[in-house]
């Protein structure tokens, strides 16, 4: 059954992919390869991020970020296409009030737990050691916020399911890119021993 | 299976107002859970973790990365084919959870979880409140509103240390999930390390997707990515079509009815020689297969088109 979950994302993914694609292609010709690249890795994100259909945090922040760009917004729009059951679920102006009202929460937090701290402290750092640890832990997950998409408005908890469920998508995504890199390369090498 | 409903549960609440939801319920009481991952021994998570493993049917095919020649980074893709079959057993137990949570009530009685007692713990620690997730989530769910925590021998008993100690517990457990699902991570002991070694492997990741679509990118110069070329490969046949020449879908839709009736044949017969250059493309397509035929695959994108 697991299998069959992730086959399913599996061709999901790989259809939306090709679509987006087919899409690129028909708006604009002669892009030069950089230009190239962008739209591959774009169309491979937003197709992986419409492949989990909404069930997952950073998915709809993915789609949210590549809608904020203008000229990816019309792609990202015929991606997702009629069905598209994704509207953006809070306007500019509501996110920048949560984010507000996110950072507002952290410093009342942050400075409630000095003061206990404050009263707490008996001999200073007694648990040198703890105490160095938990400043790497804290480190390391500013830094896994930064990575998974929309990380940084998770709590703790769910950004670990988070990045749980980004990582066996990346995974995907991952093995069906290389696949199919191989198989040009495949192709090509085929081609080139018939005509030697 | 607590866990996995818990976290169906949430991702259930969360599915409608997630921004908002969030940035209300940040828990306010809880200190800084992370952090005391250390102190906390990691006993019980383990031993659930261990339950939900064995209960685990381990079902997933080993072709989860077929081509482990070809890689770009051969030290993360090599170990993996290795540690992913159970891992993500593990960790897609989560996700299908949440899943059947949307269609149906929960279901108490759920064969899996047979070590009761551990489950009765872990409900015991949920603390509710107003404020905590939980509550919410404890009202639909067949666990009571009020629950009594038990407290451990030697700990706190203050209501805000057992709320964060049931954080903490959740927390952990889920730091071994993916401590579990990340290579080379189970030996690792702290929290730093581990997410470390998460992180080097999100990056690692993203860094594969990019050069690999810069290779795509290099080889295809209208980014027309057409799959009939992977058929036509499969049907042995070498046409003399170029890829940079496909730009319009017209020679698509007449290709795919033509290796139609050979697919099958080479699907099967070559899965069994392994070094086959084909190899990677029959487990990619096989997966589509599984279920419905390649042709019906092929239709439905033709149909799409």
């Amino acid at each position: 059954m697991k299998m069959h979950t992730s086959s399913k994302l599996r061709k999901e993914f790989i259809k939306k992919w090709v679509k987006g694609l087919q899409i690129c292609c028909s708006s604009k010709k002669n892009m030069d390869i950089l230009e190239r690249k962008k739209k591959i890795k774009l169309c491979a994100d937003i197709a992986l991020a419409s492949a989990k259909n909404e069930t997952t945090l950073w998915s709809i922040a993915l789609i949210s970020e590549a809608k904020k760009d203008d000229e990816n917004k019309i792609l990202v729009d015929n991606l997702l296409g009629p069905e598209s059951r994704f509207k953006p679920r809070m306007t500019n102006r509501q996110m920048i009030a949560c984010h507000k009202r996110v950072r507002s929460k952290k410093i009342l937090k942050k400075s409630r737990h000095v003061c206990q701290k404050m009263k707490k402290m008996g001999p200073p750092k007694s648990n040198l050691a703890a105490y160095i640890a938990k400043k790497l832990v804290k480190r390391r997950t500013q830094v896994l916020k930064r990575l998974v998409p929309g990380g940084e408005s998770m709590d703790k908890f769910s950004l670990i399911k988070e990045a749980l469920d980004y990582i066996l998508s990346l995974r995907i995504q991952v093995d069906v890119m290389r696949t199919l890199v191989n198989a040009n390369e495949v192709l090509n090498q085929s081609d080139s021993k018939i005509y030697n | 299976m607590n866990k996995g409903e818990e976290l169906g549960m949430e991702t259930f609440q969360f599915g409608e107002e997630i921004q908002s939801l969030m940035a209300v319920v940040q828990p306010p009481e809880a200190g800084n859970s992370f952090t005391a991952l250390l102190e906390l021994p990691a006993n019980q998570a383990v031993k659930l973790l261990h339950s939900h493993e064995e209960t685990a049917p381990n079902n997933l095919p080993s072709s989860v990365f077929p081509s482990a020649e070809n890689s770009l980074e051969t030290t993360t893709s090599s170990v993996v084919p290795n540690s992913s079959p159970n891992n993500v057993n593990l960790v897609k137990q989560e996700p299908i959870d949440s899943d059947s949570m949307h269609n149906s009530s929960p279901n108490p009685s759920d064969p899996v979880v047979s070590k009761s007692t551990k489950r009765k713990e872990r409900e015991k620690n949920v603390k509710t409140s107003a404020k905590k997730i939980k509550s919410v989530a404890n009202d639909d769910g067949e666990e009571l509103p009020y629950v009594h925590v038990r407290a451990r021998r030697g700990q706190a008993t203050d209501s805000h240390s057992l709320a964060e100690r049931a954080r903490r517990e959740k927390i952990n457990a889920r730091m071994k999930l993916l401590q579990e699902l990340v290579p080379g991570c189970n030996k690792i002991s702290g929290t730093a390390m581990v997410l470390d070694e998460i992180i080097n492997h999100v990056q690692s990741l993203q860094r594969q997707v990019e050069f690999l679509s810069m290779r795509l990118a290099a080889v295809h110069p209208n980014i027309d990515i057409n799959l009939d070329n992977i058929f036509s490969a499969e049907s042995g046949s070498l046409m003399d079509y170029s890829f940079p020449g496909m730009v319009s879908p017209q020679p698509l839709s007449h290709q795919l009815w033509q290796p139609d009736g050979l697919i099958p044949q080479p699907l099967w017969g070559v899965e069994e020689t392994n070094p086959n250059f084909i190899t990677p493309e029959n487990s990619f397509l096989s997966y589509d297969s599984s279920g419905n035929s390649v042709s019906l695959y092929t239709n439905q994108l033709k149909m799409e088109l």
